[in-house]
């Protein structure tokens, strides 16, 4: 069984904001609803100061504290280790979005469920690559099978010594090159 | 905000009905011609629950277009808030059978009464371990914080009890003085807690030192100071201290003791005190969910 993860390359992420795009037209958002936030930090002192862009979206925890604290079970994790919401269970309760520890999750106000990235499942499970990955103009993005060092991910995990964004707050399934 | 007001409300009422049952069970016993009280007690609480439980509902968007799905919040075990619709669930049933049965004139059964004072103290503790299990704000990840829960659900439900008590019949309040000491020594454990709390998290955690110094010094520091701590917190400390002193001289006089019997001075400190005390439970958690500074994660 494959247990999906995502690499992104903040080096090579330059902004563009094509990836929240693509994924907006993918789960038919709204444009002011996204699953994917940009946040910018500066780091080093002048003059040897460098300005990241870092994508943030739901990071797939493995013991994800939004699967353990939604009541109704509308939250769960996939075989494939995808998080996602069973949009039929979820009542809007919020305790998942008050759990997350990378505000990834939004609530959608037309139906009150609570959403988020889903790794494309739809498209994952057709054998296709995420919308944002297939989109991504400088290629910041690879996705796949973290279970095999075969995989494309697998091995740019290990080449660049990929890290998650906090591995103190638990195991996530994308990791970042900074 | 991600819980706002209503959340803020309903935190409020679960610990204020929780805090309303167990003072009319003390009051059953300590008190057993302080009638009011103990029938004060056991209406409001199940109808203050009750209220909760609607602004819940009405905050679950997605539920309360499809109220179905609401079964579905009995399902997951590794839930806070499952454990805490269980809690809740019994605890209102208990409730509302003993507020009937208050009404029909009925006896109550005892064993039935001792399982709604221990649902009664599940759901205070309950609603700050909703919030205290949150890892991702480190405010409320602290032990500490349901213990503050639980002592203001009880301060808060004495209060409820006892304005609604004093509004019915003046007099029954000067009887009840132990109520009262243990309402004034409730207050002084919130004050301590709350610092408390305030020191540990906030020298252990950076986020939750912002939190703190937004409620200490920053955006909500006029509602802290002036709403929790003045209010809330040290007006009705100092009333209640100056009543139970008062009561003391009182009770020194064959006069005094019949000023006291017949209720005949006046019952304002009481409703300020007991409005203010509610009115600090209520900011307490507001307060709470408006400074929730989430982990940076960046
Ligand atoms: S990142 Fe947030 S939404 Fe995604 S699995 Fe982790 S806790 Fe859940
Ligand atoms: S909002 Fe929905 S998905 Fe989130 S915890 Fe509540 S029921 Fe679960």
């Amino acid at each position: 069984m494959a247990r999906y993860g995502m690499v992104i390359d903040t080096r090579k992420c330059v902004g563009c904001y094509a990836c929240r795009v693509s994924c907006q037209m993918q789960n038919e958002l709204p444009v002011e609803e996204s699953y994917i936030k940009f946040y910018e930090k500066e780091t080093g002192v002048f003059p040897n100061v460098k300005n990241e862009i870092i994508p943030v979206q739901c990071q797939h925890c493995e013991d994800a504290p939004c699967v353990s604290v939604c009541p109704t079970k509308a939250t769960y994790t996939t075989k494939e280790g995808i998080v996602l919401v069973d949009a039929d269970k979820c009542i809007g309760c919020k305790y998942c979005m008050v759990a997350c520890h990378y505000g990834a999750r939004t609530q959608d106000h037309n139906t009150g469920v609570v959403e988020k990235c889903r790794f494309c499942a739809e498209l994952v499970a057709e054998g296709k690559q995420p919308a944002c990955v297939s989109t991504c103009i400088s290629n910041a993005r690879i996705f796949g099978d973290l279970d095999d060092p075969n995989s494309e991910v697998s091995k740019a995990i290990v080449k660049m010594n990929a890290q998650p964004l906090r591995p103190d707050l638990g195991k996530a399934k994308i990791y970042y090159v900074r | 905000m991600v819980w706002g007001t209503i959340i803020a409300a309903y935190l409020f009422l679960a610990g204020l009905s929780a805090g309303a049952f167990l003072t009319s069970s003390y009051a059953a016993r300590k008190y057993p011609d302080a009638k009011i009280v103990r029938i004060v007690g056991r209406l409001i609480s199940p109808i203050l629950m009750g209220i909760g439980l609607l602004l819940l509902i009405v905050d679950a968007e997605a539920g309360l277009k499809d109220p179905l799905r609401f079964i579905y919040l009995f399902t997951n075990f590794s839930s806070v808030m499952t454990i805490g619709t269980y809690f809740i669930s019994f605890f209102m049933m208990a409730a509302a059978y003993i507020a009937l049965m208050e009404l029909l004139k009925k006896d109550i059964n005892k064993m039935l009464e001792y399982v709604g004072i221990v649902l009664a103290v599940a759901t205070a503790i309950y609603t700050g371990f909703l919030i205290g299990v949150i890892g991702a704000v480190p405010l409320w990840n602290t032990a500490i914080l349901p213990i503050l829960f639980v002592v203001s659900a009880f301060s808060t439900g004495i209060a409820g009890t006892m304005l609604v008590s004093a509004f019915v019949d003046k007099k029954v309040i000067h009887h009840v003085i132990s109520i009262k000491k243990f309402h004034l020594t409730l207050l002084i454990s919130e004050v301590f807690l709350i610092f408390t709390m305030f020191l540990i998290t906030s020298s252990t955690n950076e986020s939750a030192a912002q939190s703190v110094s937004m409620l200490l010094s920053g955006e909500y520091s006029g509602l802290f100071w002036l709403g929790l701590v003045v209010v809330g917190l040290i007006v009705p400390i100092a009333i209640e201290a100056l009543e139970l002193w008062n009561a003391k001289k009182l009770h020194q006089t064959p006069a005094g003791l019949e000023v006291a019997a017949s209720g005949s001075h006046g019952i304002a400190a009481t409703m300020i005190t007991e409005s203010a005390v509610l009115a600090g439970g209520f900011i307490l958690r507001y307060l709470l969910l408006a400074a929730a500074v989430p982990v940076i994660f960046i």
